[in-house]
């Protein structure tokens, strides 16, 4: 694998990480992180949606009309989320993970992540880079989901996974961690860390 | 009387920004200074206005079940329908404003293709869908109400953080870090509404 | 090539839309059947949780099939009713024919209930009775993000809640979800006395802390539930669908109690042949 791609999977992850770099996907961010599974639920779907949307845009990409661009990516994306879902929907196995998912699938349309990344990547590279940086991009996204969801959880109801883990020794879960305000505080305080390190990131 | 209430409780209680969290991306980073926020607003408002009572019209004769014929049921379609005719919306003001007034089109003109993939549009969309709103009317107060509480609460983030330059934050919670805070505790103080009944 | 040219843009849209379109509607119409089937069966799956016959953990692990013949098994009857609690008639029990409300046709009937512009009819109230005694009535309403719906069961005196199972679409998880996820506020509904005979929105009380105390820390009614904390939409939202419901049914309870004395259908009798019951035929 050459430099340019590993470049291309690593970046979202830290440096450029499409929620506390480049701003993107915080509405979804902050309704998902009240319980780890949701995150990780939606972490995997944004993975899954934002790789092969930004795969099928990439290889459309020299075909859609400039004016009318939006509407096009915007109908690909709705479309197969569509998809998945009526299929999912349709056998007895997979239907009790539908339900699950079917909660998220508004939020994984609207979500700005994979929008962003079409428009900024996709329609400018070929198929397979596109493909990678929407993968590691909805990585990236999924890790903050995963970190947010993490204290939300555990502060706000005491469990992890819906295991009891602070509750065992008597604490008393805090119902302010588990309105949206506090994952924006959370979020606020990650962006923190992570401009103490990479210090390049920081604002005059 | 009961235009008036839903304009009111769209505006405060039902905030979209600060009650249900919608259109937060544009929201943070379209609100560094009150005079561009304003800008963004003002479009939020216009699309809000458009693509609502449009989606509304078609939701309740075409998509709804028994709607167009009886027995079939579109309602499948609903997110793809309001998607694309929000997105067609878009791109069609984006041109007439740049036809006809090029001044106000390089104002707005940047945030356009912005509002596009805007959550708090389409969520609008989805609940007129869910509110059952009886009437065109209510469905374009709805629209007004949101669009009004959403640039109201663009503007007033873009005033604090004009104010917030002047302040000794920590460096590396400058900016971004610092204005996530900011909107949480902007978020806490407008929860005060929702025990409101209008 | 240029991409950029009126003919061509519209070309472009117009071939990309029906093909989507076209898509959309194949995938949707070929995998209806399958579709309703699973739904049918989830449906009847939280009925039987709300009539007590198991935890839906329990019953989801049975699978589409034996929730079908689970269902024809204990189904003692299911008819559906007019808002003066009238029988219009009756709905399809065997197992091969059964007929139950699906999340939409309550949302058509929740219009119909609430008048306006979206009726369509006068109500159609499902009633569905269990051999175990219990009368199961269903509540439909709109949550924080989309519409919630459940089942609520009743024991013979129709005026206790046996059981509840409450379902959403799309509520926040960890907050409002937990209507559907958390077994102890479902639990929480056991016991409680609906007032049929109150106004509208005074038959159930969903809010903060519950039912009010008295000295003792006793609850001094008992129609009240402790709401979820950090859902206060959802909350809201469920606590005006049950009112809005049951106050639909409050006739057909209150024409249809059994006298205290006779308490006839109690179910005990009941309860002894389901220790006994066969094995669900095989088809």
């Amino acid at each position: 694998m050459n430099a340019k791609l590993k470049e291309t999977i690593l970046n979202p992850i830290f440096k450029g990480n499409p929620i506390t770099v480049l701003v993107l996907g915080i509405c979804s961010s902050l309704a998902v992180t009240v319980t780890l599974k949701g995150a990780l639920v939606m972490a995997l779907s944004v993975i899954v949606v934002c790789g092969i949307s930004s795969l099928i845009l990439s290889l459309l990409r020299n075909t859609i009309p400039g004016r009318v661009r939006i509407i096009v990516q915007l109908v690909v994306v709705a479309m197969m989320v569509i998809l998945v879902d009526q299929i999912l929907k349709s056998f007895e196995a997979t239907y009790a993970i539908d339900k699950q998912l079917s909660v998220y699938i508004g939020l994984i349309i609207t979500n700005c992540i994979v929008m962003g990344r079409i428009e900024a990547f996709a329609l400018g590279n070929k198929p397979w880079p596109s493909f990678l940086d929407g993968v590691a991009n909805g990585a990236g996204y999924g890790l903050i989901l995963i970190i947010v969801a993490f204290f939300r959880e555990l502060l706000g109801s005491g469990t992890l996974f819906g295991f009891d883990i602070l509750n065992r020794f008597g604490y008393v879960p805090n119902n302010l961690v588990i309105l949206p305000p506090f994952a924006l505080i959370l979020l606020g305080c990650i962006v923190w860390v992570q401009r103490s390190i990479q210090k390049d990131l920081q604002e005059k | 009387m009961e235009y008036l209430s839903l304009f009111v409780k769209s505006i405060f209680v039902d905030n979209m920004i600060f009650a249900y969290f919608l259109g937060m991306c544009s929201f943070l980073a379209v609100s560094k200074n009150v005079k561009t926020a304003a800008g963004l607003g003002v479009a939020v408002i216009a699309v809000l206005l458009i693509t609502l009572p449009v989606n509304y019209l078609l939701n309740t004769y075409v998509l709804a079940p028994d709607a167009l014929v009886k027995g079939v049921d579109l309602s499948f379609l609903s997110f793809i329908v309001f998607i694309a005719v929000i997105a067609a919306i878009v791109q069609i003001v984006e041109m007439l404003v740049e036809k006809f007034s090029p001044e106000l089109y390089s104002a707005l003109g940047i945030f356009l293709p912005l509002i596009a993939v805007n959550c708090a549009i389409l969520g609008g969309s989805l609940f007129m869908q869910q509110k059952d709103f009886l009437n065109i009317g209510e469905a374009t107060v709805y629209a007004l109400g949101s669009g009004l509480g959403w640039f109201l609460a663009i503007v007033s983030l873009a005033a604090i953080r004009e104010k917030m330059s002047y302040s000794n934050v920590p460096a590396a919670l400058k900016g971004l870090g610092i204005t996530f805070i900011t909107v949480g505790l902007m978020g806490i103080a407008f929860m005060t509404f929702m025990g409101i009944a209008l | 090539m240029n991409t950029n040219n009126n003919v061509y843009t519209v070309i472009y849209t117009t071939v990309i839309v029906v093909i989507v379109a076209a898509l959309l509607a194949f995938v949707s119409q070929s995998l209806k059947a399958k579709q309703d089937a699973n739904e049918k069966a989830e449906t009847i799956s939280q009925m039987l949780t709300a009539a007590q016959y198991g935890t839906k953990a329990e019953l989801d692990k049975l699978g589409n099939a034996a929730k079908l013949d689970k269902y024809a098994e204990e189904i003692e009857k299911a008819f559906v009713i007019d808002l003066e609690g009238n029988e219009l008639r009756e709905l399809g029990t065997d197992r091969n024919e059964i007929e139950v409300y699906s999340p939409k046709q309550l949302k058509r009937q929740n219009y119909n209930i609430k008048g306006g512009a979206n009726k369509t009819g006068e109500p159609e109230l499902p009633v569905f009775i269990f051999k175990n005694g219990r009368t199961v009535v269903p509540i439909y309403g709109a949550g924080l993000w989309g519409p919630i719906w459940g089942y609520i069961s009743f024991d013979g005196d129709l005026q206790t809640i046996g059981g509840a199972y409450f379902d959403h679409e799309s509520e926040t998880a960890g907050l409002g979800a937990k209507i559907k996820d958390d077994p102890s506020f479902q639990a929480e509904f056991v016991g409680e006395k609906p007032d049929f005979e109150a106004p509208q929105s005074e038959i159930m009380h969903i809010v903060k802390g519950g039912a009010p105390k008295d000295a003792e820390g006793k609850s001094v009614t008992d129609n009240s539930i402790d709401a979820i904390s950090g859902a206060t939409m959802t909350s809201q939202g469920l606590d005006a669908a049950i009112d809005t419901w049951l106050e639909a049914y409050a006739k057909y309870f209150v024409a249809n109690k059994p006298a205290k004395e006779h308490c006839g259908k109690c179910g005990h009798h009941h309860e002894v042949e389901e220790e006994v019951e066969p094995k669900a035929e095989e088809e």
